[in-house]
């Protein structure tokens, strides 16, 4: 009895400093992240412009004109095309690269940190290198076709349509790489190599190796990688801002950017946050699916 | 296969490293470009863009640095981001430490409703977020982006504190209670220095992206005195989008940081990606 009363005075104890401890945080987190998002959950009902006081409840217009605006399905079909693109190309560009840090026989470290530093920069500053690569008049991948005798390859990369959005996802694909690429690299350095070993005495040349051990053994890294990059594309901001600020006209325009305009450019807030709850509900859909997937491979291993 | 061991060289070894350099080379050549450039006149830079620079040329460095608010700008990025790693160090792992000490229902409450906060893009809530720093007075203030960013990175940082913590042994905190050791003084004495690594992997990683950060601090700190060396570049690129030179020197003296912080910490920035790709 006397050691079930000392529990309980101990209890009391340890709990009054767990709330102290935690307090800061929580009202913080409760003040600045969940008491906006509740309001934009409220706020997506209204067509609320930013500025008025008098905020006016719509039901769910906003919500049908997202379903008909043509603008937003263009939106949609760039996050899309981003997405899909970005996924694609990130992961397929970041296992080669970690393949050959991995394989290459001198500067290892050297190769690494190369094809990680751009991942450290920001948005603005590579998308602002970017716009000058690609200019029409002085940019260097223009100047470079001419000078190989290609000029009739010349486009004006981020001011026509056909390829500004192009652009932006094969520049994103240089700055995004290499952070998936270390992932890859510590994958590819947990397999053992005996594995590998074993098979080349059974007579797996090494295009079989890579097919039939290394790959397999690679879906933790490749299934984290897979869902991280879909969800940046999904955040995907600074690049077309300083790039094309959205344009020419919408063709570059993401979700996340034609929130940001409809809010902020446009004075359409309520609208701004219906679109805002989409994006949100397409991060959950994602996360969501994301954790079944990893703790199914958790209960495979 | 790997390196390390001493096989004589084989041309494929060759071909591989002369297949890495190439793609080294292009991966280097916009940082590189950079950085050339900005030591080229504007008209330099329209004639060839390839070309060295003929000679030295710093004056749009000077003109940056002496006629401009960059300067100014530069020093808000660092109070901003130094303020915020400063106060997140202190009051992320204090919360996460009472979460899984105590492991009770409530406790576990609190840890999933600061989990939900990992799904929530900054997209979101941005909206009412802009409009509720205008009402509490923070906005255009540095104060209000260190509270968004401290707020903002408690799911994360939590989650990173309690998985790293699950590893230290209790034993020491309680012969600690037992000598009539405070909370507060096991904590910072005991149990802060052994959470280090993930400290360290929270530094360098949040440092980063408050460093690089840009559509949030546009939003709150538009204009004026606190503007950050990011939204400064990026209404450069519209002020002075025929100085091309101005902006190079610009985004140089914002990388030249970055550069230096991961040549001095590189172990952390791997880890640090390591340990980011659990984040949802």
């Amino acid at each position: 009895m006397n050691a079930a009363a000392m529990g309980k005075r101990k209890k009391q104890w340890w709990r009054s400093y767990a709330i102290w401890f935690i307090l800061p945080a929580f009202i913080l987190y409760s003040l600045f992240v969940m008491l906006p998002t509740f309001s934009s959950i409220y706020l997506s009902f209204t067509s609320w412009d930013g500025i008025s006081e008098n905020i006016r409840y719509i039901g769910l217009d906003n919500f049908k004109e997202i379903w008909e605006s043509p603008r937003v399905h263009n939106a949609l079909k760039n996050t899309i095309i981003v997405a899909v693109a970005l996924v694609l190309l990130e992961n397929v560009v970041a296992l080669l690269l970690a393949i050959l840090v991995d394989q290459v026989r001198w500067l290892r470290n050297l190769f690494r940190s190369i094809f990680y530093f751009p991942v450290l920069m920001s948005g603005i500053i590579m998308g602002f290198i970017w716009m000058i690569i690609l200019n029409y008049n002085f940019g260097v991948v223009n100047q470079l076709l001419d000078t190989l005798g290609i000029g009739a390859l010349k486009a004006d990369w981020l001011g026509d349509p056909d390829f500004a959005l192009l652009s932006i996802i094969l520049s994103t694909v240089w700055k995004a790489s290499g952070y998936y690429m270390i992932i890859y690299l510590a994958g590819l350095q947990g397999i053992p190599q005996e594995l590998l070993e074993a098979a080349s005495i059974d007579g797996a040349g090494k295009w079989k190796q890579f097919w039939h051990v290394t790959f397999p053994l690679l879906a933790g890294a490749t299934t984290v990688c897979v869902m991280l990059s879909m969800i940046n594309s999904l955040k995907l901001f600074d690049q077309i801002a300083v790039m094309t600020n959205g344009g020419p006209g919408f063709a570059t325009e993401t979700l996340t950017y034609i929130i940001y305009r409809v809010a902020f450019g446009e004075g359409r807030q309520g609208f701004g946050t219906a679109l805002a709850i989409v994006l949100f509900i397409l991060i959950l859909i994602i996360s969501l699916v994301q954790i079944r997937v990893l703790r199914k491979r958790e209960v495979q291993m | 296969m790997g390196g390390k061991t001493k096989t004589p060289i084989t041309a494929g070894n060759i071909i591989l490293f002369a297949v890495t350099l190439v793609i080294a080379i292009i991966f280097a050549f916009p940082i590189f470009f950079n950085i050339m450039s900005a030591f080229k006149s504007n008209g330099e830079i329209m004639r060839d863009a390839i070309a060295f620079p003929s000679g030295f040329y710093i004056d749009s460095f000077k003109y940056l640095l002496t006629k401009t608010e960059y300067p100014k700008a530069m020093l808000n990025s660092a109070i901003l981001t130094v303020g915020s790693i400063a106060a997140m160090v202190v009051v992320i792992p204090m919360a996460a430490y009472a979460i899984e000490r105590t492991n009770k229902r409530w406790t576990n409450a609190v840890y999933i409703f600061f989990l939900f906060g990992m799904m929530v893009p900054f997209q979101v809530y941005m909206i009412p977020l802009f409009k509720q720093l205008n009402m509490m007075g923070l906005f255009g203030n540095l104060l209000g982006p260190i509270f968004i960013y401290i707020a903002g990175s408690v799911g994360f940082g939590v989650l990173l504190y309690t998985s790293f913590l699950k590893g230290v042994p209790r034993e020491i905190e309680e012969s600690a209670e037992i000598d009539g050791c405070t909370r507060i003084g096991i904590f910072w004495r005991i149990v802060f220095p052994l959470l280090g690594p993930v400290t360290a992997s929270m530094v360098v990683l949040q440092g980063l992206g408050i460093w690089n950060d840009f559509l949030m601090p546009m939003l709150v700190l538009p204009s004026g005195q606190t503007k950050t060396m990011i939204v400064e570049l990026f209404y450069y690129v519209g002020e002075f989008s025929s100085r091309w030179d101005m902006i190079f020197a610009g985004t140089t003296m914002s990388l030249v940081p970055v550069l230096i912080a991961f040549l001095s910490l590189q172990k952390y920035f791997v880890k640090g990606v390591s340990s980011g790709a659990i984040k949802g």
